[in-house]
């Protein structure tokens, strides 16, 4: 022990001690100043326009990426279908994670706790597309909920490559994490409040209007910011689904960049969902708070 | 069943036949007990008791297995709480944190449909009475623990509720602060003159705030009883043992002569607890309170008792206002015995090791067969 302590007390004194909660940020602070620095990269490159004739980037700066991308219909038709969508698939993501989270968090059944938490981490073992191709078996034209339609006599509906497809598989995709950020919100709920709310006259509804929701808000914000964030920049989930009728922003910036190898096309779109997805965060820490994202800090 | 006791009953609370079994324990048995109005009830029990699922049956957070709970007369087990009109503390407050102490107390006027222009005013009489007037728009985590008790018992008292149930709401408090808490519920209590039931497990707490305690241990009620008499006159081994500092005595019975139990043991004798009337021969334990037995240094100077035995001090502990002494006693097979001497000032005192008299009264020795 004493011959160890002697060697840690050669390769690191004790007067260093004061740089050791730094030497633990190290890696964090590698990974997000590689991010910068491709960042950086981007930003040097969304200033080029492609040159069509040899299909480099120009050596001059120009805005034209940057107005190309406010001023032409598809990347406007691109964005708000990101955004609407994002912001609708948040919304039926929280209404459906919350009830699950609350048995989760509060049955008696052991088996049932059980069951749930299986039931979520499941999906995280499959992968994204192939949970993407699991839907297009179910949902195609000759898919299962089809066939079970003819069977009572339904001609084939069309389910798939378009708008609600991505939406419902964005949902579906999206749920666990939605549960995972607010059972822990739920946890921390006592159950005493609830039964407190009870003897002071609330009925079930009012105690969760008055109690269970404003005390789980704090889980809804860190749901919330995940999923939207998430769906917002989701990739596969649209391509699949969608059937390259409904692209994200990221199918676009995806083409940009390996189909017409417009890369500074790319990085300008690339950079605005950065910066759109920044300001919605930035909006709901304003507005609400950072919630569970806060680590119990109120600031 | 009956749906009804009777009409105009003085009882607030009666509980018939009522037992509890969850997950194969069987928490609560057979509880039977009658509480008349305005009285502040303690159960009384050790942890595991089934004190405090007696009382969540009471305020409707559990189905009795079997039995009946009434509320003025009128069987509520099909009622949930918040139909019922019972306040409640709870043992860790439930106050809801995103509200103010004045919003907290408007609750039950707004979740009861009171009138809403009668509302703020009510508030205020409330946070008046538990003395937290000009408290009302802290939030809850602004205030001191004594103040978030105050703004609980506004809380669970501001809709005027038939009855009030406090689940050890004291018992994560300092002492200090818990006895000051204890008085203040008396003189709430007293001044609304609403029925409580308390639960505890601090036994001076029920000494101090009830006029009826209900002893409880492994689910059954042991006694239920004034305070006074609970003290004095325990029902049984347990509540001898539960309540106050007791000495157990064990022994044969020699004879028995009416109330009086003589021991085999040379001049130990007792009256019997509760009826027990053992025949010569049985084994009998005999309890006697700390307080009871008198210590000096010689036999002469014990005074007037019919009960003198020699030991020899082992312990002697200083505590301020008393000494408690720990006493081996060789004529009572090396019994040790807790001695209080109140008056340690005018008294001498007794060095560890230093030979003692201890002298009592049989009168204040009670003898049970458990």
């Amino acid at each position: 022990m004493d011959a160890l302590e002697a060697i840690a007390a050669a390769v690191w004194p004790r007067s260093f001690s004061a740089a050791v909660p730094w030497l633990m940020l190290l890696p964090a602070v590698v990974l997000v100043g590689l991010l910068v620095l491709g960042l950086w990269d981007m930003a040097d490159g969304s200033f080029r326009t492609l040159d069509t004739a040899t299909f480099l980037p120009s050596d001059d700066y120009s805005l034209a990426n940057y107005h190309r991308a406010f001023t032409e219909r598809l990347f406007f038709t691109v964005a708000s279908r990101s955004l609407i969508g994002s912001l609708i698939v948040t919304a039926i993501t929280l209404f459906l994670a919350f009830p699950y989270s609350y048995v989760m968090v509060r049955t008696r059944s052991a088996a049932l706790r059980k069951f749930l938490l299986i039931a979520l981490f499941l999906p995280f073992f499959i992968g994204q597309v192939v949970r993407a191709y699991g839907w297009l078996i179910i949902l195609g034209s000759q898919g299962m909920v089809n066939e079970a339609l003819g069977l009572v006599g339904v001609s084939p509906i069309r389910l798939l490559y378009n708008y609600p497809a991505v939406l419902f598989g964005l949902v579906q995709y999206m749920l666990p994490f939605a549960v995972l950020m607010l059972a822990p919100a739920l946890t921390a709920i006592p159950e005493e409040m609830e039964s407190a709310a009870g003897s002071l006259g609330a009925n079930w509804v009012r105690t969760f209007l008055h109690v269970v929701l404003p005390l789980a808000k704090p889980g809804f914000i860190g749901a919330g910011l995940v999923v939207l964030t998430l769906s917002l920049t989701d990739f596969a989930i649209p391509a699949i689904l969608g059937g390259g009728s409904q692209d994200f922003i990221a199918n676009a910036i995806y083409d940009q960049f390996f189909r017409t190898s417009d890369q500074g096309m790319g990085a300008t779109l690339a950079l605005l969902l950065v910066a759109v997805g920044s300001m919605m965060v930035g909006v709901v820490f304003a507005l609400f708070g950072a919630g569970t994202l806060a680590m119990g800090r109120s600031k | 069943m009956t749906e009804t006791i009777a009409a105009g009953t003085p009882f607030a609370v009666s509980v018939r036949d009522v037992n509890m079994v969850f997950d194969g324990v069987h928490a609560v048995r057979d509880a039977t007990f009658d509480l008349e109005r305005g009285r502040f009830l303690t159960i009384l029990g050790p942890s595991g008791s089934g004190k405090t699922t007696l009382l969540r049956m009471i305020a409707g957070f559990g189905k009795p297995t079997s039995g009946e709970v009434f509320i003025n007369g009128l069987a509520v087990g099909s009622v949930p709480p918040h139909r019922r009109s019972i306040g409640m503390v709870f043992q860790k407050l439930a106050l809801f944190p995103h509200m103010t102490a004045a919003e907290n107390v408007a609750f039950p006027l707004r979740m009861r449909r009171f009138d809403a222009r009668t509302i703020p005013d009510r508030v205020q009489r409330y946070l008046d009475l538990v003395k937290l007037g000009r408290l009302g728009d802290r939030r809850i985590h602004e205030l001191s623990g004594g103040q978030q008790q105050r703004v609980a018992i506004a809380r669970a008292l501001v809709f005027e509720p038939d009855l009030l149930l406090l689940d050890e709401p004291l018992a994560a408090l300092d002492r200090k602060l818990r006895e000051e808490m204890q008085l203040e519920f008396r003189r709430i209590q007293r001044e609304l003159d609403v029925t409580t039931i308390n639960v505890t497990h601090d036994q001076r707490e029920a000494l101090v705030v009830s006029d009826e305690i209900i002893v409880m241990d492994h689910g059954r009620i042991q006694q239920k009883a004034r305070p006074e008499a609970t003290y004095r006159q325990p029902n049984n081994a347990f509540v001898a043992n539960f309540i106050g500092v007791t000495n157990f005595i064990e022994g044969t019975v020699a004879s028995v002569d009416g109330e009086r139990i003589a021991f085999e043991r040379a001049g130990f004798a007792g009256r019997t607890g509760n009826g027990f009337r053992p025949t010569a021969g049985a084994s009998a334990r005999g309890a006697l309170r700390a307080e009871q037995i008198r210590i000096a240094g010689g036999r002469e100077a014990l005074g007037d008792v019919d009960t003198v035995v020699d030991g020899t001090v082992t312990d002697a502990i200083f505590e301020g206002e008393r000494v408690v002494y720990e006493v081996a006693v060789a004529d009572l097979g090396e019994a040790t015995l807790r001695v209080f001497d109140h008056d340690p000032v005018a008294h001498s005192q007794h060095d560890v090791g230093s030979a003692v008299a201890l002298g009592w009264n049989v009168k204040d020795v009670l003898v049970f067969g458990d």
